[in-house]
């Protein structure tokens, strides 16, 4: 008897890892657009007055706007002859949500930095590591409009399966290659959380170590 | 053959009675002479009757054409019908396509094509050459308003909205029907197996609203040229577009291996179209040489020329060597033509409000703000409830967020390992799994145990966005459990009171992923749940105005997303000062 596995087809390995590759790929592109523009609004925001409230109103805006909703958003208001390719429309989706994650956590950075904490500012780091595996994560939205990631490789494999156990196995098979190199990520940065924390601790004993809170963006 | 002798005595009953028979024998008498006045009538040549067929009412109106253009200063008159115009001329202008492979193709020295050998076949039977023009699906009709082209033969359906913007020649010269296109190992013979499937079509098709309305997934694109290339890639798992754009695909053994046509559907008549105004005679001429090239068969030798489909033209040429079809009234005989298809939808009591708000606020504003939504009634109707199930997906998906986080919070922080360690396993499990192949996963199962409808979609998302989101929140009313009773080791402890004080503790984390749920709702339209993304999709695949939609779509979403935040905050208030009271 076959097991389940070894009745995928032999490009299907070749072709998810490609997919794997594009959701970094995705998750890096919105990264660097998220710090551009986070970072300017952090700033905007310390500085506080008019450029704070205007930045405080799109950084709120930026953290309503669904991902989901902002990709369908791009896809079809832009117009076509921008020619944006799917995975720049799906980095750029998920840029608002990077934005407002990195203004806020810089926003903290750079108060730790001016109450003389230059370690806990350095706190912002890990958290942007934290960020982008949840942008990796994200990035599983581009299967909806035909970005060949990840999701879309199982989702289009599934659809030829005969049966739901097949299909539960080879789900299951999508969710362990996503969550080991995840769980590995976050495990590392809870260990240089902690270290710095340590680090803190020793220095400075009343500078705050904790997480930013990221929920997985949806 | 009728004999001279008479034989009409066996009409009349014999009589006996010996004082009828001088009567009888003028009656005879009578009765041979009528009937060889008959014989000798039918022999004689028969006085001139009118022809009716097309052949002869096409020459008779060439013909008077032909006079009228030939009589001095006809030409130069402005307003003539373009039959004469054209007779004058010495040339017709023909709009055709350039890129319709297999019905009309340009390249630098030859056009080529069905459409091309029609119009050929028509200059010939006038008389007259051909200027070739190019138009695209969205410049034929203009084209032939603003007086640029005489004729179009254009892959153009014949429907109801279109028979008001130019005179459509009857009987049409082709048939296309909408054709389902997949992988060949594809089980999808039925329309219950397209049901949930991904399906590329062009924006615009007439036959999306049919896909819409079976359950299909659609994706949009703008050109049908994409379509192959997206099955070829695996992008959608079907793809809908005219079965004569297919063909030319399928004469290419690679793509007939690899897929097969599954459904076909929307069969819509196709016309050659001339201007409403100034074609009266053109369009009669075209009528008659259209009935004549069904009958005579020049349609299909065409169609076999250039390896389309001719099943239709078949069918058409049987229709027209019919006496009842073969005659001069033919093409308006409701037995013998095709009614166009019908495309209007109904509209909505105030689409004239909304046309003339679109007007003004374009006039006032100079931006296009096009409502789609609410001119028509089924795209009223799909946005409706599109609006209400967009609510009660929020509105489940934080009840389910909120209810599964409670129990993965009591699993988590419960003493017993039976349930501590399967719920931290599949919090694991739900933290390492992108959501779109969470909620793939939860429609799956629950597919699997009931019957596919938008609600059990609508369903499936709420328990997957609940689960995901409400494992990682109980992960946190977990951790917050455990310092607390950490802080309180040796002391009697009140699990629920501790319980109640560690939700109080995790109130952030709870908010944080309450929002979440929230703003992954939209997510839901990936499995067929009947939300407003979902709804508005549905709405653009038939209808115009993208752009203002998806804005719109935008701005509901963030709006909603915003009010689950203020009111998440309330409730952080509500619990942080009643455990301050406490």
């Amino acid at each position: 008897m076959n097991l389940p596995i070894e009745r995928l087809p032999s490009n299907f390995l070749p072709s998810f890892l490609a997919g794997i590759t594009i959701n970094f790929e995705i998750a890096g592109i919105a990264l660097a657009l998220g710090l551009t523009l986070g970072v300017l609004l952090a700033f905007a925001l310390l500085r506080g007055g008019l450029p704070g409230a205007a930045a405080g109103s799109v950084v709120g805006l930026m953290r309503a706007a669904p991902t989901f909703v902002v990709m369908f958003f791009l896809l079809n208001a832009l117009p076509r002859d921008a020619g944006l390719s799917g995975v720049m429309i799906v980095a750029m989706s998920l840029v608002p949500y990077a934005a407002a994650y990195i203004a806020d956590a810089g926003v903290d950075a750079l108060r730790q930095l001016r109450a003389g904490s230059p370690l806990a500012c350095y706190l912002i780091l890990p958290n942007i590591a934290r960020a982008f595996f949840v942008l990796v994560m994200s990035s599983s939205a581009g299967a909806a409009i035909g970005v060949p990631e990840g999701v879309a490789v199982i989702l289009r494999q599934a659809e030829k399966l005969p049966s739901l156990g097949d299909m539960l196995v080879l789900f299951a098979i999508g969710v362990a290659c996503f969550g080991i190199p995840l769980q590995a990520g976050f495990a590392l940065i809870r260990l240089i959380q902690r270290h710095l924390g340590h680090i803190a601790l020793r220095n400075q004993p009343k500078v705050q170590t904790g997480e930013t809170a990221v929920p997985i963006e949806q | 053959m009728l004999s001279p002798r008479c034989t009409l005595s066996k009409l009349a009953p014999p009589r006996h009675s010996a004082d009828l028979r001088p009567r009888r024998a003028l009656t005879y008498t009578f009765a041979c002479v009528l009937a060889m006045a008959g014989v000798l009538c039918a022999g004689l040549p028969a006085p001139a009757r009118a022809d009716n067929s097309p052949d002869a009412a096409l020459a008779r109106l060439l013909d008077n054409a032909r006079a009228a253009a030939a009589a001095p200063g006809r030409c130069a008159q402005p307003g003539i019908d373009r039959l004469v115009r054209i007779l004058c001329t010495g040339r017709i202008r023909i709009g055709v396509r350039d890129d319709y492979p297999l019905f009309s193709t340009h390249t630098e020295t030859t056009r080529q094509g069905y459409e091309v050998d029609v119009a050929q076949a028509i200059a010939r039977q006038l008389g007259v050459d051909i200027t070739f023009t190019k138009v695209k699906a969205a410049t034929r009709i203009p084209l032939l308003a603003d007086d640029s082209t005489d004729l179009v033969i254009a892959t153009m359906g014949d429907n109801t909205q279109r028979e008001t913007q130019a005179r459509f020649i009857k009987p049409h010269y082709y048939r296309s029907e909408t054709m389902l296109v997949g992988a060949r190992d594809l089980a999808a013979a039925d329309w219950e197996d397209i049901r949930g499937l991904t399906v590329c079509v062009t924006v615009g098709n007439g036959s999306n609203a049919e896909l819409v309305s079976r359950g299909a997934r659609l994706m949009l694109f703008d050109q049908a040229v994409s379509l192959p290339e997206r099955l070829g890639d695996q992008t959608c798992t079907l793809a809908a577009q005219d079965d004569s754009f297919f063909a030319y695909y399928f004469a290419d053994p690679s793509f007939a291996s690899r897929f097969s046509e599954k459904i076909g559907f929307a069969q819509i008549p196709w016309g050659m179209g001339v201007a409403r105004d100034g074609s009266e005679r053109l369009g009669r001429a075209l009528d008659l040489m259209s009935q004549i090239f069904h009958r005579d068969g020049i349609f299909l030798a065409a169609a076999r020329a250039n390896h389309i489909g001719t099943g239709f033209l078949e069918q058409q040429q049987a229709v027209w060597g019919r006496p009842e079809c073969n005659t001069d009234t033919g093409s308006t005989d409701p037995a013998c033509i095709l009614p166009p298809a019908n495309a209007e939808l109904q509209p909505t009591p105030f689409a004239g409000s909304v046309s003339a708000f679109e007007t003004w606020f374009a006039g006032s504003t100079g931006f296009d703000l096009l409502l789609p939504m609410l001119k028509t009634a089924p795209a009223w109707s799909l946005f409706l409830n599109g609006v209400l199930n967009s609510l009660v997906l929020i509105a489940g998906a934080l009840s389910a967020t909120l209810a599964f986080a409670l129990l993965f919070g009591a699993a988590m922080g419960a003493r017993s390992r039976l349930l501590r360690w399967p719920a931290r396993g599949i919090t694991i499990a739900l933290q390492s799994s992108p959501i779109l192949l969470t909620l793939v996963i939860a429609a799956a199962i629950i597919h699997a145990l009931v019957p596919y409808s938008s609600m059990v979609a609508l369903g499936a998302a709420i328990v997957a966005l609940g689960l995901s989101n409400g494992s990682n929140a109980g992960q946190a009313i977990s951790e917050a459990y455990l310092t607390l009773r950490a802080e309180r080791a040796g002391l009697p402890v009140d699990r629920i009171d501790l319980f109640s004080r560690a939700l109080g503790r995790s109130v952030t984390q709870i908010v944080a992923f309450l929002i979440n749920a929230a703003k992954g709702t939209p997510i839901a339209s990936f499995i067929g749940a009947p939300e407003l993304l979902s709804a508005l999709t549905d709405i653009t695949s038939f209808s115009s105005g993208r752009v203002t939609t998806y804005t719109l779509l935008l701005v509901f979403y963030t709006a909603v997303v915003m009010a689950v935040v203020w009111l998440c905050r309330r409730f952080q208030r509500f619990l942080d000062r009643s455990h301050a009271v406490a």
